[in-house]
This record gives C-alpha cells, sequence and structure tokens, in this order.
C-alpha cells in the first residue's frame, strides 16, 4: 500500500491517512484480510509521529475497517465492504474539497457538477454515477 | 512515561577506567616520543660501556626525573580537554568537579605506570652493564654540614663512611611523581592560565631580587634566592620529597690540593623523607580538591518566578 | 495583548510536562536572552521551538542541559531541577548541539562512540550499530578530520543510542545534505515508533518535521509568545480572503499577521490570528464580506505569529 500525504493540505495528517488506506481499500490495492503496514513503517515512510499513525489505525479499527491480530500486526478487517461506507466516505471528502475549490473561484455547486458532468462525458465516462471497483479511470 | 524508570547515571568506577583508558589513549604520541629518547640515552650508555666506560649506576633517589615527569604529567592529562567552557564533557551525566578528580586519578594511574616502566628500564640497564643497584657504596663526608670555601678544604678532613641506601628508598620515584603530579594537577583544573602563572611567578620573584639588587636592599635582593632554598633544600623542603634530599646534601667541593671531588654535607635520612613525603602529598592533595571547585557545576537555588 | 499561551497547554502547571520552566531567564551582561519563559513540553510531545536566529532557542536548550547557568526562574526536566540535579537530568536526555563538534579531536568515531557508551549505562549497543550504519558513520576516521555533516551524524548517534526520554535537537539536520535529512527524520520517527520520547527540536526547516510535531512553541526575542498544540495552531491562524466596501477600516484589535492585496479588485487576504468566529464576526460587524476561511501549514501559522507585536 502506497500512502501519500499533501504537504499542502491542512486537514489534520490522521484524517489524511485514514483516507488513503479508505483509497486503497476502494481502489483495490487492498483487501480484506491484507497486513497493513506497522505503524513504524509508515511513520518512518511518511516521516510522521507515529501517535499520528496510530491514532489514525485506531479510528480504523475502531470503524470495523482494521484489526489487530495479537503478535502479528494491523491487519484489513475480513468482513469490510469497500464499496460501501468507505466509498461513501471517501466521495464525500472529495466532494468536500472540490465544493470548497468551487467557492474559491466563484463557482456554485450546480456550475460545479453541470461541469464535471460534462468534462466526464468527453473523456468517455458514463454520464449517471456508477460505483467503481477498479481503478479504470483513463486519466 | 513514569519517573520512576529514570536513567542511571554512570558509577564512578567504570568513569575511572574509562578515563585511564582515554588518558593513556591519548599519551600515545608522548609515549612514542619518550621512547624514542629513553632508547637512545640507553644505547649511547651501553655505547659507553662497551668501549670502556662505567657501568651504569642506578640510584632511584637520585633522579630528579620521575618528580619532573610528574610534574610536566597534567599538561598531557589536560591537553586535549577544555578545562573551562563547555566541553564535550560537559554534556555528559557526570557531576563536573567530581569527574576532574577522576581524571586526575586516571592520570596518576598512567604516571605511575610509566614510573615503573622507568624504573625497571633503568633496573635492566644498570644489571646489563652491570653497575651498582641499591649496594653500599662508599662516600665522603664533610666534617660539617656547612660548605667550605673551595680551596680551603683539607682532605685529610673527609671522612669516609659506607652509605647503605635503605630499600624503601626505592619508592622515592613513586612518591615524587606524586607530589609533582598532585601540586601540578591543582593548578591545571584550578587555574585557566596555568602557563601565565607558572611564568609568572618565578619571574616575579626574579624582579624583586632585581629591584632589590638595583636599590640595594638585602633583603629583598636575597629573597628570592632564600625563598628558593627553603622551599627547596629545606629540612621537608622539595628536594625531601623528589630525591630525599639526595639531591641538595650531594655536592662537589675543590679541595686544598686543587682537586674536585663529590663529598656530601650529610646522608639522606628516611625518617626526615617519610614527614616531607607526606607533608606534601597531604597539602597537594588539599590544594588540589580545593582547587577542583572551580570545576563545579554551578547551581542556583533561586526562587521561582511566579507564573 | 498578552501572549498566545494556549490556556490547555498551561493548565496543571506543568505537573505532567516532561520539560517545564518557569519564569526562566538568561543575562548575558545587558543582553537579556531569555525573558521570563514558561515553557510547557508535555509527556511523549514533539515540540518545535521556532523563531529567528538569536530569538533564545539555543539558549533555552543549553539552560536545559544545565550548560551555563540560568540568570533567574528555573528548569525542570522529568520534575528534576535541571541546576541542582545536572548530572541526572543529563542521563536522561540525548543532547544534538548547535555547534558542529563532537568531542575529542584525536579520537576516532567509533573510540568516541565506545567511550559515550561507557557514560550512558542505558546505552543499546545493537541500536548504535544500526544507527551508525544507517547514518554511514566514518567510524575509523578521526573526529577531527570530519565534516560538517559528519560530525551531526556523530552527534545524532550520540543523541539517540542510549534511548533517553528526552530529545534535545538544535537544528538537528544542520549541515546535513537533503537526502541525508530524510534518513535522519525517517530514523528519528522510527526512534519515537520504539519507545515514548519527548522530542524538543529547533530548527529553521520546520516543513521537514512539521508532520512529526503536535505542539510549537514561538520565541521572540527571548520571550514566549505562543505555545500551543499543533491542532489549536493551525484553528487559531487562518487565511481569511474578505471584499472590501470603499472607505473600509480595519477594527483595530484584530490581530492580522500578514496581508495581500491586489488593486485592481477590492479582494484582499489576510492571515489573522485569533478565534475564527470571533474574526469573522468582527470582520462582518466592520463591513467586510469574508468570502473565504482557509488553514495554513503549520511553518505558515506558526511564522505568522513570529511578527506578531506584543502590547506590554
Amino acid at each position: 500500500m502506497l500512502v501519500n500525504l499533501d504537504a499542502s493540505d491542512a486537514r489534520p495528517l490522521y484524517l489524511q491517512i485514514m483516507d488513503e488506506v479508505r483509497r486503497a481499500l476502494v481502489v483495490g490495492t487492498l483487501k480484506p484480510e491484507d497486513p497493513v503496514p506497522s505503524v513504524r513503517e509508515l511513520a518512518a515512510e511518511l516521516v510522521v509521529n507515529p501517535r499520528t499513525v496510530l491514532q489514525a489505525y485506531r479510528e480504523l479499527e475502531h470503524e470495523g475497517v482494521l484489526y489487530v491480530r495479537r503478535g502479528q500486526g494491523t491487519f484489513v478487517a475480513p468482513d469490510v465492504q469497500p464499496s460501501s461506507g468507505e466509498q461513501r466516505a471517501l466521495a464525500l471528502g472529495v466532494a468536500r474539497r472540490a465544493l470548497l475549490e468551487a467557492r474559491r473561484n466563484g463557482l456554485g455547486a450546480e456550475e460545479l457538477v453541470t461541469m464535471i458532468r460534462e468534462l466526464a462525458a468527453h473523456e468517455g465516462e458514463p454520464a449517471s454515477p456508477t460505483p467503481v471497483a477498479t481503478g479504470g479511470t483513463n486519466a | 512515561m513514569s519517573h520512576a524508570t529514570l536513567h542511571p547515571t554512570p558509577r564512578i568506577a567504570d568513569a575511572l577506567r574509562e578515563q585511564v583508558r582515554t588518558v593513556a589513549l591519548s599519551l600515545r604520541g608522548p609515549a612514542v616520543v619518550a621512547l624514542v629518547l629513553l632508547a637512545l640515552g640507553s644505547a649511547l650508555a651501553i655505547a659507553e660501556f662497551v668501549t670502556g666506560g662505567g657501568p651504569v649506576d642506578f640510584a632511584p633517589e637520585l633522579s630528579m626525573l620521575p618528580g619532573i615527569v610528574g610534574f610536566l604529567f597534567p599538561i598531557a592529562v589536560w591537553k586535549s580537554e577544555r578545562r573551562f567552557g563547555i566541553s564535550f564533557l560537559w554534556l555528559l551525566p557526570v557531576d563536573r568537579r567530581r569527574h576532574a578528580l577522576v581524571k586526575v586519578a586516571a592520570g596518576w594511574v598512567c604516571l605511575m605506570a610509566t614510573v615503573l616502566f622507568f624504573l625497571v628500564w633503568m633496573l635492566g640497564l644498570a644489571l646489563v652493564t652491570g653497575g651498582n643497584i641499591l649496594g653500599d657504596h662508599a662516600v665522603r663526608l664533610l666534617p660539617s654540614a656547612i660548605v667550605p670555601q673551595s680551596g680551603t678544604l683539607d682532605p685529610a678532613a673527609l671522612r669516609t663512611v659506607l652509605y647503605a641506601p635503605e630499600p624503601v628508598l626505592w619508592l622515592v620515584p613513586f612518591t615524587a611523581a606524586t607530589g609533582a603530579y598532585v601540586l601540578a594537577s591543582a593548578v591545571a583544573i584550578g587555574v585557566r592560565h596555568p602557563l601565565r602563572w607558572a611564568i609568572g611567578v618565578p619571574l616575579s620573584v626574579m624582579l624583586v631580587s632585581v629591584i632589590g639588587a638595583a636599590a640595594n636592599i638585602d633583603a629583598l635582593r636575597l629573597l628570592a634566592s632564600r625563598l628558593v632554598e627553603f622551599i627547596h633544600e629545606g629540612r621537608y623542603g622539595l628536594d625531601a620529597l623528589l630525591t630525599a634530599r639526595a639531591e641538595s646534601l650531594n655536592t662537589a667541593v675543590i679541595l686544598a690540593t686543587g682537586k674536585t671531588v663529590s663529598v656530601w654535607r650529610g646522608l639522606p635520612d628516611i625518617g626526615e623523607w617519610a614527614v616531607a613525603t607526606l607533608l606534601w602529598i597531604g597539602a597537594g592533595l588539599v590544594v588540589l580538591v580545593a582547587a577542583s571547585s572551580r570545576q563545579r557545576e554551578r547551581r542556583r537555588p533561586r526562587a521561582p518566578v511566579s507564573p | 495583548m498578552s501572549p498566545i499561551i494556549s490556556e490547555r497547554a498551561g493548565a496543571g502547571a506543568g505537573a505532567d510536562c516532561a520539560v517545564s520552566t518557569h519564569g526562566l531567564t538568561k543575562r548575558y551582561d545587558r543582553d537579556v536572552a531569555l525573558d521570563s519563559v514558561d515553557l510547557r513540553v508535555p509527556d511523549c510531545a514533539v515540540y518545535i521551538l521556532l523563531g529567528a536566529n538569536g530569538a533564545g532557542k539555543s539558549t533555552a536548550l543549553k539552560l536545559l542541559m544545565n550548560l551555563e547557568p540560568a540568570s533567574g526562574g528555573t528548569a525542570r526536566v522529568f520534575g528534576l531541577d535541571a541546576a541542582q540535579h545536572g548530572p541526572e537530568v543529563r542521563a536522561q536526555t540525548g543532547y544534538v548541539p548547535e555547534r558542529h563538534d563532537a568531542g575529542y579531536t584525536w579520537m576516532t568515531c567509533g573510540q568516541l562512540l565506545r567511550h559515550a557508551s561507557v557514560y550512558y549505562p542505558a546505552w543499546d549497543h545493537a541500536y548504535a550499530a544500526r544507527l551508525s550504519d544507517a547514518l554511514e558513520l566514518k567510524l575509523e576516521r578521526k573526529l577531527g578530520r570530519l565534516s560538517k555533516g559528519d560530525t551531526r551524524r556523530v552527534q545524532l548517534t550520540l543523541a539517540l543510542a542510549h534511548r533517553p526520554p528526552l530529545l534535545l535537537l538544535d537544528e538537528p539536520t544542520d549541515g546535513l545534505d537533503p537526502v541525508v535529512r530524510k534518513r535522519v527524520l525517517a530514523l528519528l520517527a522510527e526512534h519515537l515508533a520504539d519507545r515514548p520520547t519527548t522530542v524538543l527540536i529547533t530548527t529553521h526547516h520546520v516543513h521537514e518535521v512539521e508532520s512529526l510535531a503536535d505542539h510549537i512553541g514561538v520565541l521572540r526575542a527571548g520571550r514566549l509568545v505562543a505555545q500551543m498544540a499543533r491542532d489549536e495552531l493551525q484553528r487559531t491562524v487562518q487565511r481569511y480572503r474578505i471584499e472590501l466596501p470603499d472607505g473600509w477600516e480595519a477594527p483595530r484589535d484584530l490581530v492580522v499577521a500578514a496581508s495581500r492585496s491586489s488593486r485592481a479588485t477590492r479582494e484582499v487576504q489576510w492571515t489573522v490570528v485569533g478565534d475564527e468566529r470571533e474574526v469573522t464576526d468582527r470582520l462582518t460587524t466592520a463591513g467586510a464580506r469574508v468570502r473565504d476561511v482557509s488553514s495554513l501549514p503549520l511553518e505558515e501559522a506558526a511564522l505568522a505569529l513570529l511578527p506578531v507585536e506584543t502590547s506590554r
């Protein structure tokens, strides 16, 4: 699982990490029962306070996305449904950021949605919303 | 984290052992130089012996070398250490004052090893050349302790006695070096610029003599020499520490016949030597401990300013 | 305006703090290096101490190690008075000084590490070996022949190898090239993961360590003008995009740290210090229209506090 943190994103780091884990689940790089990097590994890789990683993992554990196997590490829960709660949370995050950006540029929500649909159609994607099971956009 | 699981500070014994190692390591350079000089000197002595010269005698109490080495040793011990001001030592979890004394002690251990090595070497040299070591030998004794004017002494007035040096005199190099080292170490850790003092004090004394001579004040003119005499050649003077007074008691006079002979004003007294040694080393230790207070970490028990 | 000391940080008067100072003052003749500083570094926090050159950051760290005596006030590390219990405090601390000199110039790196290991009974030899590998220490080279960067690496190894409960790092990555800097910080993150450690860092490269930090303190001319947890900082300092009407006058008591304006439109961008709701209210009441409020990255937010005028 590759995690990328955005330096310019002002959201709390643990939230960013949680979103990255969810993204990996939705996109399919992480599957149920897969191991996630240890707190130590991830903290070193991202150069992030281990407590931040721990906080992210704990929250995800609390939400039922991850679970800890004693002495073996942290794993993705076997019954996690990437296409339900996770995708929705992810989409919410993307939408919120897009809306903020839009407002910053003087665009309203409706204008934004129209533009998105136009752009997606131009790029060959179906106009109606479909749950994305694989990472198959032609970006 | 619980405050109960604090990391400990190192034990003094460990610190001492480590300092002996460090001081010994830092003395590698001077040690090599000294060894080379010793080897050269020995080679010359052996060469002379082989070509018909006399054997190498070694009287342990007569050599001023251990005393001189002891006096100069702190220079080498403290050379790579910043004695005043923030140094690597200051970052370590040790009490600075105590650790300064630990370092002095470590230097002393190395010094004793050096003196022992020197002694064994000289012993070997003497044995190899068949010289006299601590054996009885005949010496000429003056009739009184006062050294007569040159050319006035009648040879018949000299008494020849058998001087049997006591075995305890083998300790003299060690005690001499120790005494000198303790005093010099006190200067090293107590004074920021020991060189200024080492040059300044004798210079001032000499200046006083010069002024005395110029102004024709006998008391001042002779002050320097009297001071030196008292400190060095007194009954329990420095020479008693360094050579059991063998150095100052042994002198050369010109006889009425014109011949120059080596005579003794008196014989070294073991009791005097023991007392002098104890006095000097004792005083030195007191001064050393006092000087170490300059190394202490500053503690300022100020009342906290209300936040 | 009184210094922006977070209320929460001051609570408990430092009872549960790894490092707490009370009115800590340091004067060099007439020059006041630290002025009545009340530092609070909570247990296991990663605290960045910011400030311009000469603001007193290095002095604060030196006082904690008792390398210099304080002119007033006290400094406590794990409850121990740094001035009274210097050796004990230093046994709990891994210190990287500002200067690049590691010790005896005639010793090799390896010899120095071995020498230091005797003085820290808690020294972890295996870890020290891993650190010297990871930092590529030249163990056989004499300290006197090392470059600035190499010396820094030795100093870092010395500080970390005995796994002290407190790390005082004064510009830890100074003199290191970017690749090594990243490696050092990754090592630091791992170090923190292995054992709970409190870290107090001063650095000019805030962006490097900002993802590690959870507390921030700002020193200005010896005074601690701000001290708070990271989230609180990001809530307190924000960027406001405002539309101004003609003839507009800024409310006098608004703390504006930085501003950008474009002449063509009447739009300005202000970095304002204060609670978001309060600031927005004040601006709106004054007649401005707040278009947008956004958070700032940690470095910018902290730096915004630097030029803030504190009236006494």
